[in-house]
């Protein structure tokens, strides 16, 4: 269900201590307060023939001394306060991150396959990290300055009223005028802000591609020609961001003039109420002038900064209902009994299954079965319905049995939708066309699935799936890592390594998605065949293109549109019409095409042809 | 996402020399650098008189010497917008220099770029240069800017308070002043640990990015494997240790404040008392310890700033060190002395003859490999004692296992390498005596990826021959086999293709690729696998169509598919760097050695593929 997105439901778990920062806040300021006090009673005590007034004369008792000490136990209480709010709120903001970055890593492990079929890897990883830090960045620091501004007007505010009424009015006039000039001001640049963003974005982008095409920039020697392109978008961020700076120089100048002005406007009325006496100065004393003008500096410059501040918190804002959409997408439930048993033995029953990709019938009344430890091969044009069952197997995509017409996926005679899914996949092996590796050592890249492994398993799996040599061959062996940083395997190594990671867990399934694709055919051979030395352990699914992994499989189906069109083993299937058969017949084209090649001696060639099948 | 190395974090040692050159760099900007320091200084002065003012106000209080407010008001005023206008100028001035000075350098840089040789790229990725570029670039030029003037300003300030506080009372601003050396030394302290443990946070940041990318982009992996929750604790490691960081870091940035002012108010405090002692017996002293207190608040912002502002520069040491270095590097592979002599003679003769821009022979009859040998900075060997002659009119076929040597000698065809020994030679002339300019615009090159520039279709042929018609980008599209999908498209030639184009698929983009090269007219015409993506049906027409333009010209492909192998006039077998078979189609088949089993595999293949697509 979906929540509203307010700070408060991600503050979770810290919401006290942020407050408390908060409140921290609040006292340390309220403290600091009290320090144009002891200036004003300082002052106004050395000022012979005025009477001090205000709450530290009696307790200072005209001492000099001790003013200047309470000047520093203010000071250091104070600080302590801001100390704690600066503890509590890194505290707190850090551990809402992190919660909502575990959160988040979680969330989207648990997220259905169907989710993941759709969404964009790009916005998705921009959200768990730029939009995780821009909250991050508002709690930390926007909530705090917002905090800050606010704090000071309202403690300061009192404290200004008991110096001096109508000059502490004069004083806070200012505020409205600043914060309303920097809201404006704010609002009005964000275009500019925006057209400067972009500005940098086409320039980066530019560049990027240069250095990504520049093999092409040079074939065709174009380097003067991308040097104006680049300049035109290098000058145009130049000038939009120089004409930012330029607004900036305008707001910072303008409203520093008025806090000046204002501050100025304050002092000089208080020293011409002063000097008027003391009955149009309603008690205002140079002691109380100077306190006043200390106070206005307290506030003046967190005001001033609001407006950019609010600008960021926006950004927050949107971050937040960014988050808040990958949250609220359901999980998948698991829909386990408890009663799962330990091992699978490998048995699967399919029987009468339909399954729909919205309106299209991508599996039409598909029936087969495989005995434990035999190998079922599938071939099919691709879109006819293969990965669609591969991901049925490992309950990515969920059927209903419920329906007499959807038909129904027993392993071992148990219904598939009533086991826990981890369960399912934890005794599939699966590899696929494009496997995907781990950025890390190939050593843990073949353990990842079975973290107990010992090294000789380790190498019996790669061996088996012939990776072994290769990667001895690294120049760091199993310690080689795999990917951006490391080494960059070929797809066929890929296949092979990904190979020896589900053979290393020793599954009771194992499903071969056109996964030896890029492997060359002799590499193929030996596979298949350290694969059929293993017979018995796994039921094996083949699902191929090429006619030299599939023909050694006890069943083979055709799969067509959905639909299984053929069915039998090699000799049988050789002997029908149809894509098998059709497939066989290439090995003959084969022996035509370099008999004719060779002209007289195509016999021989031709035989060898057949030997190579 | 762009690699960072591990020298992205780590502190590097102060060094003088770079910043010398990237003063060079700044030159153009010296007037306006001068009129910024200017500026600071009146900012820092008129900042210091503020608090003079007081003195003056309250001291006229006292003395009852005030009979008009005018002239305060006056002087206030005046200060007032003379501080706003520095304010004003001074931002603008910063501005124009960190803008200004960006372009140049990012100018300059990309320049470099595309001058430099690809043993440069080899071992640098796209993301980490485009760093130099921008982030890295923007952050010198602004310490330029900012960084001078929050210490010029800074420093000014303190002088300015140094000097008044010693002018109205030398003991009592020597109390005062004592304060400083403490506090700047722990300015620097903090600043430096803070800039310490952000770069942890930063590189705990990169790793959790890496993480979440990695999860995401393998989940169903993941999920196959039952290792969701293997995956989270680790992920739960990452982030604790950033949490740890980054709470560090933020609890050293909340004590810093804190202990900075509590040592500013022994300055307040000093004053206040020192200052009251004199204001007691002499009232026309108060605007004197007033203005004390005020200095002495003031004295922690510039030293914070300045602490704040040396910690930047060290901080970008090692951004200045890369971009300097990128500046300066000298491309591997540039034209002789005596080929840019020639083209400068040419060019100032004015010759329009039929000879190429360097006086050489423009047409290119003969390509030779002599004895080449090719090895990576690396010293691994991928090509060895090298020999194979072509002639205009032939076209090459290398083929072979991945890893064999092809695309290198694609590579040092083209010239982005150069042979560690032997020689190329074209009509007899070693490639190096040529203009590489003159090299490289007569190669027709296609790459295996093809890349396409975020523009319109047209423009991405047109690429070939900027001045080409429209007439002449279609017709090169014909010529491909294109033309049919491109006008099926919603803007036809005009439709984007989209950054890296998205929105063509592998295949369409390798055609254009090819239209490109086609458009160009090259006299060289290369082929690294540029056809691997389109269907066996397309390729079979795109043959045709080359067979036409290549009529005359040298061409070296290298393909996997059988049609575009066969028809070569020459077929290169390469394995391990070195020639193991080569001849015609008919004398490979016939000797059934590797190429003949790389033939009989590659057939089966292409046909149950074929199968598989006719359904």
């Amino acid at each position: 269900m979906a929540q509203k997105n307010t700070f408060w439901r991600f503050m979770k778990g810290q919401r006290f201590r942020y407050v408390s920062a908060i409140g921290a806040m609040f006292v340390g300021m309220l403290v600091l307060a009290e320090r144009p006090v002891v200036f004003k009673v300082a002052i106004d005590h050395m000022i012979k023939g005025q009477d001090a007034e205000g709450r530290w004369v009696g307790w200072l008792g005209g001492s000099l001394l001790l003013a200047a000490v309470a000047v520093i136990v203010i000071t250091v209480l104070s600080g302590l306060f801001m100390y704690l709010k600066g503890r509590w709120a890194g505290i707190a903001s850090e551990a809402v991150a992190r919660d909502l970055r575990n959160k988040l890593y979680d969330h989207i492990q648990h997220l259905r396959c169907t989710y993941h079929d759709t969404a964009d890897t790009g916005d998705l990883l921009q959200r768990c990290t730029s939009d995780v830090e821009t909250f991050r960045a508002f709690l930390a620091v926007q909530g705090t300055e917002i905090g800050r501004a606010c704090i000071a007007v309202l403690v300061v505010f009192p404290y200004m009223l008991m110096v001096n009424v109508p000059l502490a009015l004069m004083a806070m006039s200012v505020v409205p005028v600043v914060l309303g000039f920097a809201i404006v001001f704010f609002v009005k640049v964000r275009n500019t802000f925006r057209l400067c963003d972009e500005a940098e974005a086409v320039m980066t982008t530019r560049l990027q591609e240069n250095l990504t095409g520049i093999r092409v920039v040079r074939a065709f020697a174009r380097q003067d020609y991308e040097c104006e392109k680049f300049a035109d978008d290098n000058a145009l961020f130049r000038d939009r961001r120089f004409r930012l700076i330029r607004i900036m120089a305008v707001y910072w100048s303008v409203s520093n003039l008025l806090c000046t002005c204002q501050i100025g406007l304050v002092l000089l009325t208080g020293a011409y109420m002063i000097r008027g006496g003391s009955a149009d100065a309603g008690g205002l004393t140079v002691g109380g002038l100077v306190a006043m003008l200390f106070y206005m500096r307290m506030f003046l410059w967190p005001i001033r900064h609001l407006g950019r501040v609010l600008g960021e918190a926006g950004k927050a804002v949107v971050a937040m209902s960014r988050l808040g959409e990958i949250l609220d997408v359901p999980r998948e439930e698991s829909h386990g009994s408890g009663d799962d048993p330990e091992r699978l033995e490998g048995r699967i029953e399919i029987s009468g299954l339909n399954f729909h990709h919205g309106q299209v019938q991508v599996l039409d009344d598909v029936t087969v079965s495989v005995d434990a430890g035999q190998t079922l091969a599938i071939l099919g044009p691709s879109g006819s319905g293969k990965s669609t069952l591969v991901n049925l197997l490992l309950s990515f995509y969920d059927y209903d049995p419920g329906d007499q017409a959807n038909g129904s996926i027993r392993f071992d005679g148990r219904e598939l939708s009533s086991m826990d899914q981890k369960f399912v996949r934890s005794q599939i092996g699966v590899v696929m066309q494009e496997p995907f590796l781990y950025s890390r050592s190939v050593r843990d890249n073949i353990r990842v699935g079975h973290a107990g492994a010992d090294e000789e398993e380790i190498i019996s799996a790669a061996d088996s799936s012939c990776v072994h040599e290769s990667i001895e061959g690294f120049d760091k062996g199993y310690d080689t890592i795999v990917g951006e940083r490391g080494v960059t395997l070929s797809g066929g190594q890929r296949q092979r390594l990904a190979l020896a990671r589900a053979i290393l867990r020793n599954p009771p399934i194992l499903i071969l998605d056109d996964a030896m694709s890029a492997v060359d055919t002799e590499t193929e051979q030996m596979i298949l065949k350290a694969l059929r030395d293993r017979h018995g352990c796994s039921t094996t699914l083949v699902i191929a293109h090429r006619l030299s992994t599939l023909m050694h499989a006890d069943r083979i189906i055709v799969v067509e549109d959905g639909r299984i069109v053929q069915e039998g083993t090699h000799e049988s299937l050789v002997d029908v019409e149809g894509l098998y058969r059709r497939l066989w017949r290439v090995q003959n084209e084969l022996a035509d095409d370099l008999r004719a090649e060779l002209g007289g001696d195509g016999d021989s060639a031709g035989k060898e042809g057949d030997d190579a099948s | 996402m762009p690699l960072e190395q591990p020298s992205d974090y780590t502190v590097r040692r102060f060094s003088l020399d770079v910043w010398k050159k990237f003063l060079r760099e700044a030159a153009p900007y010296k007037k306006h650098m001068i009129a910024l320091i200017a500026c600071a200084v009146v900012l820092a002065v008129a900042d210091a008189m503020f608090t003079l003012m007081l003195r003056w106000v309250i001291n006229d209080l006292q003395a009852d010497a005030m009979t008009s407010l005018w002239p305060h008001g006056c002087v206030y005023l005046a200060l007032a917008i003379v501080f706003a206008s520095c304010v004003a100028v001074f931002i603008h001035l910063g501005g124009k220099i960190s803008t200004y000075l960006s372009y140049d350098i990012r100018q300059k840089g990309f320049r470099k770029l595309q001058d430099l040789s690809f043993s440069f790229y080899d071992t640098r990725s796209v993301g980490w240069l485009v760093t130099r570029l921008t982030s890295d670039c923007d952050r010198l030029t602004r310490i330029l800017a900012w960084g001078t003037l929050d210490i010029v300003w800074g420093g000014m300030l303190v002088i300015s308070i140094a000097v008044i506080s010693l002018i109205l009372n030398w003991r009592l601003a020597l109390l005062m002043l004592l304060v400083v050396p403490p506090m700047a030394v722990v300015s620097l302290y903090f600043q430096r640990r803070i800039l310490h443990l952000s770069r942890k946070v930063r590189k705990a940041n990169s790793h959790i990015t890496a993480s979440h990318n990695e999860s995401i982009s393998g989940v169903r992996t993941t999920r196959s494997l039952v290792r969701e929750t293997d995956n989270f604790d680790e992920f739960q490691a990452l982030t604790t240790t950033m949490y740890d960081s980054a709470v560090k870091n933020s609890l050293l940035a909340a004590m810093f404040l804190p202990i900075i002012t509590s040592m500013c108010a022994i300055a307040v405090a000093v004053s206040l008392w020192r200052g009251g002692v004199i204001a007691q017996d002499n009232p026309l002293r108060i605007g004197e310890m007033v203005a004390f207190i005020h200095f002495a608040l003031h004295l922690f912002g510039p030293i914070q700033e300045i602490a704040a502002r040396f910690v930047d520069i060290q901080a970008c040491q090692a951004a200045a060190e890369r971009v300097m270095d990128l500046l300066e590097i000298e491309p591997e592979i540039q034209d002789a002395p005596e080929v840019t002599r020639a083209i400068s003679q040419r060019q100032a003769n004015g010759a329009d003859d039929d000879s190429a821009m360097d006086g050489g022979d423009n047409e290119m009859h003969t390509i030779e490999f002599r004895d080449v040998t090719f090895a990576y900075e690396s010293g691994q060997e991928v090509l060895g004692n090298f020999n194979l002659t072509a002639k205009a009119g032939q076209t090459i076929a290398l083929v072979g296992p991945t890893g064999g040597g092809k695309s290198t000698i694609v590579s040092l065809l083209c010239r982005f390498y150069e042979p560690t020994s032997g020689q190329i030679l074209i009509n007899g002339v070693d490639y190096r005596k040529r203009s590489l300019h003159w090299m490289q615009s007569s190669c027709g090159i296609v790459l295996q990826t093809p890349h396409v520039f975020s523009t319109t279709v047209g423009d991405n042929i047109r690429y070939g021959r900027l001045d080409a018609t429209d007439e002449d980008v279609v017709r090169a599209a014909q010529m491909v086999n294109a033309d049919h999908f491109i006008r099926e498209m919603d803007h036809g030639y005009q439709t984007q293709v989209g950054e890296g184009g998205v929105k063509l698929s592998t295949g369409q983009k390798q055609l254009i690729a090819l239209a490109r090269a086609i458009l160009a007219d090259p006299q060289l015409f290369v082929m690294d696998e540029a056809t691997s993506s389109v269907d066996t049906e397309t390729e079979g027409l795109i043959q045709q169509g080359l067979e036409n333009v290549l009529g005359g010209r040298i061409s070296f492909i290298i393909a996997h598919r059988l049609s575009t192998i066969r028809s070569a006039d020459s077929i290169v077998l390469i394995e391990n760097g070195m020639i193991s078979e080569q001849g015609t189609h008919h004398d490979l088949i016939a000797r059934k050695g590797a190429y003949y089993r790389l033939y009989t595999n590659q057939f089966q293949r292409e046909k149950q593929d074929e199968i598989f697509r006719g359904g």
